[in-house]
C-alpha cells in the first residue's frame, strides 16, 4: 500500500509518502517540500507527487491513496473570488443576507466596514423573492408556493448567466417541500447551474445561519468542482491513478464527490490536517490530551485535543472572513503571531508585536529582502536560538547583522534597552499574546493545562514551547519528529467522516411517546443517508462508526452544548442519560449546572466515521545515551530568558536514537525546526523519534 | 512610591486584563435565559479598583461600557468601602444612585486578596420584566415608582449566605421569575469568574505590581485620547436637533443642544440648553446614561477601532479627558421623583450632536446624520397557563455616508450593537409572527458622494390577545446630510389587522400599554441616513448598483445624482449612459 498526504500551505506544499509492504518487511516514509502555486494549487500539489515519487523510486501509477488538505475553497471567500449567486427566498425577506444579525463587527468605531453588506455571497439583485409561507410550529403550509414566480426568477437568472443558484425559504427546517419543489424548477431551467437549498446543506433553525451556509456553498461550489476536476485530470495526466480523498473542517476525509456536494464542508481543510497530526503525535507520545500550537509566520493555530478526541467548535462561533457557517469545525483559533511578527512602539509609546506581519515578502529583516523592522526571528536569531547555517538546512541564506541593527534601530535605541533585553522583549510579548489565545482556547473553556502536554509545530513551533508551556502551566512540551510537516502526516492519519443534523426543538424532560418516535425516526433517517453515503465510499458495514449527539440547552438559553445520545432509541427510560451529559457539559462550560431546569434539545447530529488505514512510523533504533556526543554539531552562544548567554551544543536531530536524554541548554535542530532546550530542561526522544521536553527534578 | 512597571510586563498584565473582561462577558450571554441579554448581549462586564476606576471592560454593548463606575459609586453611598466581605454579592439599579437606568442591572462582588478589599469585579445586563407599570418597557408614567423593583445596594448574599427573603421578593415582583432567575445566575457566575481570575493575576504578577500597571495602562488609554483631542483647534462647537416628544404631550418637540469646548487636550460636553425634564418617563439617568454617551462619542471618533491598529485597553483612561455637563432639572440630568427609564433616543442624539458639531474640523472622522434612534419594541401576553410572556425587541436603523463608504444599511449605530433575534427561533417559542423583515426601499437614502444606509422595515404579528409598548423617536427631524450630502428619512410605524390591510393606522414613534389583538402587525419603518458629500461626484457605477439592487430608482439617480441610465436587455435592465450623464453633471455644475 503506497499512500501520499499533500498540504497546501501558504509558501510551501507539503509532501509525505508512506509505503507499507507486507507484514515484517520494511517500510518507507519519505517527505518532500515544493513551493506552492497560488494561481492554481494543483499544479504545486502534482509536482510534489511526482518528485516524491522519483525520491522514493516509485512510479506514480504505483500510488494507492492521495489525501489532499486544500485552502482553495477558503482562500476563494477570502479573496472574493466565488461564483455569481442568485437566491430564490420567501416574500417579505430578501435582506437576511444583507441585515445578518444586525450587530456591527465594530463597537468603537464609526468607520468600520460591513463584510456581508460590502462584499455580499449574493447581491441584493440576485436575490429575489417568491409567494409562500411554511408556519411553525409544526410547518403547516399557510401559503402555497407559487411555482410560476419561481420559474421566472429561474429564467431570470439563466439569462443573466448566473453560475449557482440558493433556495431559502423561512422555517424550511419544519417543512423542506417548498425548498425541494422549487430547487426542481431551478434545474430544470438552469441545467448547468449548481443548485442547493438551505435544508439540505444545514437541516437547522435560524435562518440567517442557514442561509449564509447555504449561500457560501453556492458561492464556492462552482470553482470548487472545476478545481477538483482538474486535480483528478492532472494526476491522471502524470499517471496517477490513485484514489482521492480530500480533508475536511470536522477532521474527518471526505471523497470528490462529496467535497465538490458540499464545498462549504471544507473551509478549515487547510489547518485540520495539522490538529490530527498533533492528536496522532499525542497517541506515540502516550499522552491524550495536547493544546497544539501551529505557528507559521503571520499567524499561529490553536487546537485542543482532550481524551484523545478533536473539540469541535460551538455552531453558533463557527465563522469564516466574518460570514457564519453552520458545519462541524474542529475548534481552531487563528491569532495574528508568527515569526513574522513586527515588534514595534506605537504612537503612545507602547511596546506592540503583531498582528501586522512582514509576511514571506519582505520577511524578516534578517532576510535581506528590504525588510528593515524587527520581527519575532529577528529576535531568536539576535539571542543565538535560530542559527543562519540551520536555517531551513542552510537553503535560505539570512544575515544576523540586520536582525541587530533592525533591533536596535526601531526597539533597543528609543527604549534605551540593550538589543538583548529588547529581544528578549519581543519574545516575551509575542509568547504572552500566543498564551492568552491559548487560554481562551482552554482555561475559558473549562480545560485545565496543567492536564494538558503542549504541542509546537510548524517551523517556529518547538522554539517557543518550553516558554508557552511555563506561561499556560502545562504538564510538559512534545517536539514532533517533523515539525515542519506535521500537517502532511496528519492527512495520513485521518478518518472518513461525515455529519448528518436534524432540527428537533423538543424538550426532553416532558416528551411523551410519540415524540420520541418522531425523535427516533428522525434520527434513523439521519443513519439512512449515513448508511448510503458510506456504502457509496465502499466501507463495510462491520467498519461503520455511528455517534449521536444531542445539542441541547435549557429550555429558554439561546445557546446549545453537545450532549451524548444513547446507542438504542431514545424514550422515557433513558432520556436521563442525555440530560446528565449536557449537565456535564454546562459544569464544564460554565463552571455551573442548573439539576432543577428543563433541558431542550435542539438539533440531532449523526457523526458516521469509518476507519482507514493509518500511518505507521518506524521504531528508532534504541540509543539511551545522555547528552550524546557523536549528535553534537558545535557550540555556541544561546541567550536564555534569562538573559544570560550561555554555550549551547547544537545536536542534530537525526542523529540521536530512541531512550536518548538531552539536557539543556541545548538546541536540537533539523531541516525543518530547532528545538529550544532552556536550562534546566530535559529532551527525551521517543520510540519513533518524538521528543518529550520537560523541566528536570 | 511604587516602581514603575517595565513596559514588557506592562503589556503582559494589560493582556490578561482585557483576557478576563471578555471571558465574564462570554459566560454572561451564553448562560442567560432572555434573548435580549443572550442574542441582544445587551450587558456590560469587568473589573474595578477600590476607588472605582474601571480596569477593564468586556467589548460587549457601547451602552454598558463605562456605565459600572456610576454604579458603584452610588452603592457606596449605602455600603461604605469598608462594609464589604468577602463572600458578598450586591444587586442594583438604582437610577438616581448611578444606575444606567433600572432593568439593567448590575451585580457587583468584592475582589479580596490576602486579606485586603482590592476592587470589584461587577457586570449589568439588561433584564426584561422588573414588575414595571407595563410589561417590558414604559413611556407613560408618573414617576420612577412606576419603574419597578429599585434596589439600591442590597446584598444578595452576605460573607457566602445567601439572602433568601430578597431572591423571594425578586421572583413575586417580575412578570417573568424564570427568566429573571436565570439571567441573574448567569451574572452571578460572571462576576465569580472574575474574582477568581483578578486572584490569580495579583497571585501571579504580586499586587503591588498589577495595581501600578493598571495605573500605567489607564494613563496610557487617557494619553491615547488626549493626543486625538489635541489635534483638534480649540474652540466651541455646537449643533441642535430635537426630539419628536416626551410620549404624553403630542406635538410638543423637545429641542437638543449640544456645546462641545475643544480646550488643548481635553473637552467638555455641555448640554445646556436642551429640554427641561419631561412628566414621562423619557428621561436620562445623568451619570450611568448622560456621561456615558459622552465617552463613547470620543473614543469611537478619536480613537476609531477600525482605522486605528492599535488595541487602546478599555478602562478608565478613556473617560478622563471627558467633562460632561447637563443642567440639573433638564432631561439630560433629572431630579427625583420623575421616571428616568426610557432614555436611549435621547442619548443616541447626543453622539449624533457632538459628531455634527465638530465634523468641519474633523471631517475625515465624522459621519453624515446618523439614524441615531433606537426601537425598543415590549410584545407581551398572558399564556393560557396564566404565565406571562414577555419578548423585548431591538430593531436597527442605519447610519450615515461616511468620508470614504456609504454608511452601513440596517445596522445597530452608535451606543447600540445588540444582536437580532432569528425569527424562526420566536416563531417557535412566541405567539407571534414576523411578516416582514427587509431593508427599507419605500425612501431612498440620504443621497451623498457616499450615500447614507438605508433603514429596515419590520413586522411582526400578534397571534394571540397581548399588549405592547413602544419606545422610539425620530418621525420629526430627519438625519442630516453633510458637505453637500442631502438629508435621510424619518422613520414612521404602522399598524393594521391582517383581516383589514388596506386600514393602515400611523403611530406616533412612543407608545405605551396599548392592548393588540391576533392579527394586528405592528410594522415599523427606521430613519435612513444623510448623505455625506455631493451626490454629483458619486461614482456613476456605484449610482448603477444602487438602481439594480433597489435601493434607488432610476428617477432617483437621475434626479439627485445625475446619472442617466438607458434600458439594456441584459437580465439586469440598466446601464449608465456616460456621456449624458457627463453632460447633465456639467449642466448643474458643482453647487
Amino acid at each position: 500500500m503506497i499512500r501520499v498526504g499533500v498540504d497546501v500551505g501558504g509558501t510551501f506544499t507539503d509532501v509525505v509518502l508512506e509505503r507499507t509492504r507486507a507484514a515484517g518487511e520494511d517500510q518507507q516514509i519519505v517527505v518532500h517540500k515544493v513551493p506552492s502555486t497560488p494561481h492554481d494549487q494543483s499544479e504545486g500539489v502534482v509536482k510534489g507527487v511526482v518528485e516524491i515519487c522519483q525520491m522514493a523510486g516509485i512510479a506514480p501509477g504505483e500510488i494507492d491513496m492521495v489525501f489532499h488538505g486544500t485552502t482553495v475553497a477558503t482562500n476563494m471567500v477570502i479573496e472574493r473570488k466565488g461564483a455569481e449567486v442568485g437566491m430564490i427566498t420567501t416574500r417579505g425577506f430578501r435582506d437576511i443576507l444583507h441585515m445578518a444579525r444586525h450587530k456591527r463587527p465594530h463597537n468603537f468605531s464609526l468607520q468600520f466596514d460591513v463584510p456581508w453588506q460590502s462584499k455580499p455571497l449574493v447581491k441584493r439583485r440576485n436575490r429575489l423573492p417568491v409567494t409562500e409561507r411554511i408556519m411553525p410550529p409544526d410547518g403547516r403550509v399557510e401559503v402555497p408556493l407559487d411555482t410560476d414566480e419561481v420559474k421566472a426568477a429561474a429564467e431570470l437568472f439563466a439569462k443573466r448567466g448566473l453560475d449557482a443558484v440558493i433556495v431559502g425559504f423561512l422555517f424550511a427546517f419544519l417543512n423542506d417541500e417548498h425548498e425541494q419543489k422549487a430547487k426542481e424548477i431551478v434545474e430544470a431551467a438552469m441545467p448547468d447551474a449548481y443548485v442547493c437549498c438551505s435544508s439540505e446543506i444545514v437541516n437547522v433553525i435560524r435562518e440567517y445561519e442557514r442561509f449564509s451556509t447555504c449561500a457560501m456553498n453556492a458561492y464556492i461550489g462552482p470553482m470548487t468542482a472545476r478545481y477538483m476536476r482538474q486535480l483528478e485530470g492532472r494526476l491522471r495526466e502524470a499517471g496517477v491513478r490513485a484514489v482521492v480523498r480530500i480533508m475536511q473542517s470536522n477532521g474527518g476525509i471526505s471523497t470528490v464527490e462529496n467535497a465538490i456536494q458540499r464545498p462549504v464542508g471544507l473551509l478549515l481543510s487547510g489547518p485540520a490536517g495539522g490538529v490530527i497530526g498533533g492528536r496522532w503525535t499525542g497517541e506515540h507520545a502516550g499522552t491524550q490530551n495536547v493544546i497544539t500550537i501551529d505557528i507559521g509566520g503571520t499567524s499561529a493555530d490553536i487546537s485542543v485535543i482532550q481524551d484523545g478526541e478533536l473539540r469541535i467548535k460551538n455552531p453558533r462561533d463557527t465563522e469564516v472572513a466574518s460570514l457564519p457557517v453552520l458545519v462541524p469545525m474542529i475548534d481552531i483559533d487563528a491569532i495574528g503571531a508568527g515569526g513574522g511578527s513586527i515588534a514595534y512602539l506605537d504612537p503612545g509609546g507602547a511596546f506592540r508585536v503583531g498582528p501586522r506581519s512582514a509576511g514571506a515578502d519582505p520577511g524578516p529583516a534578517c532576510y535581506g529582502k528590504g525588510g528593515d523592522e524587527p520581527t519575532v526571528t529577528d529576535a531568536q536569531v539576535v539571542l543565538g536560538r535560530l542559527d543562519p547555517e540551520q536555517f531551513l538546512g542552510g537553503d535560505l541564506a539570512i544575515d544576523p547583522a540586520l536582525s541587530e541593527r533592525a533591533i536596535a534601530t526601531h526597539i533597543a535605541g528609543p527604549m534605551g534597552l540593550s538589543v538583548t533585553d529588547a529581544a528578549l522583549g519581543i519574545l516575551r510579548i509575542i509568547n504572552n499574546n500566543m498564551a492568552l489565545a491559548i487560554n481562551n482556547n482552554s482555561v475559558a473553556k473549562g480545560i485545565d493545562p496543567r492536564n494538558f502536554s503542549l504541542m509546537g509545530f510548524g517551523g517556529a513551533g518547538p522554539l517557543h514551547g518550553t516558554a508557552l508551556a511555563e506561561l499556560i502551566s502545562a504538564r510538559d512540551v512534545i517536539s514532533p519528529l517533523q515539525p515542519g510537516i506535521t500537517a502532511a502526516m496528519g492527512l495520513l492519519v485521518t478518518d472518513l467522516q461525515y455529519e448528518y443534523t436534524h432540527s428537533v426543538l423538543l424538550v426532553l424532560n416532558q416528551a411523551g411517546e410519540a415524540e420520541f418516535e418522531a425523535l427516533n425516526a428522525a434520527m434513523d433517517e439521519l443513519r439512512a443517508q449515513a448508511d448510503a453515503q458510506l456504502e457509496a465510499d465502499g466501507i463495510p458495514p462491520g467498519a461503520r462508526r455511528f455517534r449521536k449527539v444531542a445539542e441541547c440547552r435549557y429550555l429558554g438559553q439561546g445557546f446549545e452544548l453537545r450532549a451524548d445520545m444513547p446507542e438504542g432509541p431514545l424514550g422515557k427510560d433513558n432520556v436521563q442519560e442525555v440530560i446528565k451529559s449536557f449537565f456535564d457539559a454546562h459544569q464544564q462550560v460554565y463552571g455551573h449546572a442548573f439539576e432543577d431546569q428543563l433541558t431542550e434539545a435542539v438539533t440531532l447530529r449523526l457523526i458516521a466515521t469509518a476507519e482507514v488505514d493509518m500511518l505507521r512510523l518506524p521504531d528508532l533504533a534504541q540509543g539511551g545515551r545522555t547528552d550524546p556526543e557523536d549528535a553534537v554539531l558545535y557550540v555556541r552562544d544561546t541567550v536564555f530568558d534569562d538573559g544570560e548567554a550561555r554555550p549551547t551544543p547544537r545536536y542534530r536531530r537525526d542523529r540521536l536514537l530512541a531512550g536518548d536524554r538531552v539536557t539543556g541548554p541545548a538546541l536540537i535542530v533539523q531541516h525543518n525546526s530547532t528545538t529550544l532546550l532552556p536550562p534546566g530542561y530535559a529532551a527525551e526522544v521517543l520510540g519513533h523519534g518524538d521528543m518529550r521536553v520537560a523541566k528536570q527534578g | 512610591m511604587t516602581r514603575e512597571v517595565d513596559p514588557i510586563t506592562l503589556q503582559v498584565i494589560g493582556g490578561a486584563l482585557h483576557a478576563i473582561a471578555e471571558q465574564m462577558g462570554n459566560v454572561l450571554y451564553r448562560m442567560s435565559y432572555s434573548s435580549i441579554i443572550r442574542e441582544s448581549q445587551d450587558l456590560g462586564a469587568g473589573l474595578f479598583d477600590k476607588d472605582f476606576n474601571t480596569l477593564c471592560e468586556s467589548d460587549s454593548t457601547p451602552m454598558h461600557i463605562g456605565s459600572l463606575p456610576g454604579y458603584l459609586r452610588g452603592i457606596a453611598r449605602t455600603i461604605p468601602i469598608d462594609g464589604w466581605q468577602p463572600g458578598d454579592c450586591v444587586i442594583h439599579n438604582h437610577p438616581y444612585a448611578g444606575a444606567s437606568h433600572s432593568p439593567d442591572i448590575a451585580i457587583v462582588m468584592p475582589v479580596f486578596f490576602e486579606g485586603e478589599l482590592i476592587g470589584f469585579s461587577a457586570n449589568t445586563a439588561h433584564h426584561v420584566d422588573i414588575g414595571a407599570a407595563t410589561p417590558g418597557l414604559i413611556i407613560d408614567v408618573p414617576d420612577m415608582y412606576a419603574e419597578g423593583m429599585l434596589m439600591d445596594g442590597l446584598k444578595l448574599f452576605e460573607a457566602g449566605k445567601r439572602n433568601e427573603a430578597l431572591w423571594k421578593f425578586i421572583f413575586d415582583n417580575t412578570r417573568v421569575p424564570s427568566l429573571v432567575k436565570g439571567d441573574l445566575e448567569a451574572q452571578i457566575a460572571s462576576a465569580e469568574l472574575g474574582v477568581r481570575r483578578f486572584q490569580e493575576l495579583l497571585a501571579t504578577y504580586g499586587k503591588d505590581q498589577v495595581i501600578q500597571a493598571t495605573r500605567q495602562l489607564m494613563d496610557y488609554t487617557e494619553s491615547m485620547l488626549r493626543r486625538e483631542i489635541a489635534k483638534i483647534p480649540d474652540g466651541d462647537y455646537t449643533a441642535e436637533g430635537f426630539l419628536d416628544d416626551d410620549g404624553r404631550n403630542r406635538g410638543k418637540h423637545l429641542p437638543i443642544k449640544v456645546t462641545v469646548r475643544v480646550r488643548g487636550d481635553g473637552v467638555e460636553v455641555d448640554l445646556t440648553g436642551s429640554s427641561d425634564q419631561v412628566p414621562t418617563a423619557f428621561n436620562v439617568p445623568f451619570e450611568g446614561s448622560t456621561n456615558v454617551a459622552c465617552f463613547f462619542a470620543f473614543r469611537a471618533l478619536l480613537l476609531d477601532t477600525y482605522t486605528h491598529e492599535e488595541h487602546i485597553p478599555q478602562n478608565e483612561g478613556s473617560f478622563r479627558p471627558v467633562k460632561v455637563t447637563a443642567p440639573l432639572g433638564s432631561i439630560y440630568n433629572p431630579i427625583a421623583p420623575v421616571a428616568a427609564e426610557a432614555r436611549f433616543c435621547q442619548i443616541q442624539r447626543v453622539v449624533d450632536l457632538i459628531i455634527k458639531a465638530l465634523a468641519p474640523v474633523i471631517p475625515e472622522k465624522a459621519t453624515a446624520g446618523n439614524a441615531a434612534t433606537l426601537s425598543f419594541a415590549a410584545f407581551s401576553g398572558v399564556r393560557p397557563s396564566g404565565d406571562y410572556w414577555v419578548f423585548l425587541e431591538v430593531n436597527e436603523a442605519a447610519m450615515g455616508g461616511r468620508p470614504t463608504s456609504d454608511g452601513p444599511d440596517t445596522v445597530e449605530e452608535l451606543m447600540r450593537n445588540t444582536r437580532n433575534n432569528p425569527l424562526e427561533d420566536l416563531g417557535m417559542h412566541l405567539p407571534l409572527i414576523c411578516d416582514r423583515y427587509e431593508v427599507r426601499d419605500d425612501v431612498a437614502p440620504g443621497a451623498g458622494k457616499f450615500r447614507g444606509g438605508a433603514g429596515v422595515v419590520k413586522a411582526q404579528r400578534y397571534l394571540t390577545p397581548g399588549f405592547m409598548t413602544h419606545e422610539s423617536d425620530r418621525h420629526d427631524d430627519a438625519p442630516w446630510g453633510v458637505f453637500g450630502g442631502k438629508e435621510g428619512a424619518v422613520g414612521k410605524l404602522e399598524i393594521y389587522n391582517v383581516a383589514r390591510p388596506d386600514e393602515i393606522a400611523s403611530e406616533p414613534a412612543k407608545f405605551s400599554g396599548r392592548r393588540t389583538q391576533p392579527g394586528d402587525v405592528v410594522a415599523y419603518f427606521s430613519p435612513s441616513g444623510g448623505g455625506y458629500g455631493d451626490p454629483l461626484e458619486r461614482d456613476p457605477a456605484k449610482v448603477l448598483d444602487d438602481v439594480l439592487d433597489g435601493f434607488i430608482t432610476v428617477q432617483h439617480a437621475l434626479d439627485d445624482y445625475g446619472v442617466v441610465l438607458d434600458e439594456v436587455d441584459d437580465g439586469y435592465g440598466w446601464q449608465v449612459n456616460a456621456g449624458a450623464t457627463e453632460a447633465r453633471r456639467a449642466g448643474r455644475g458643482a453647487p
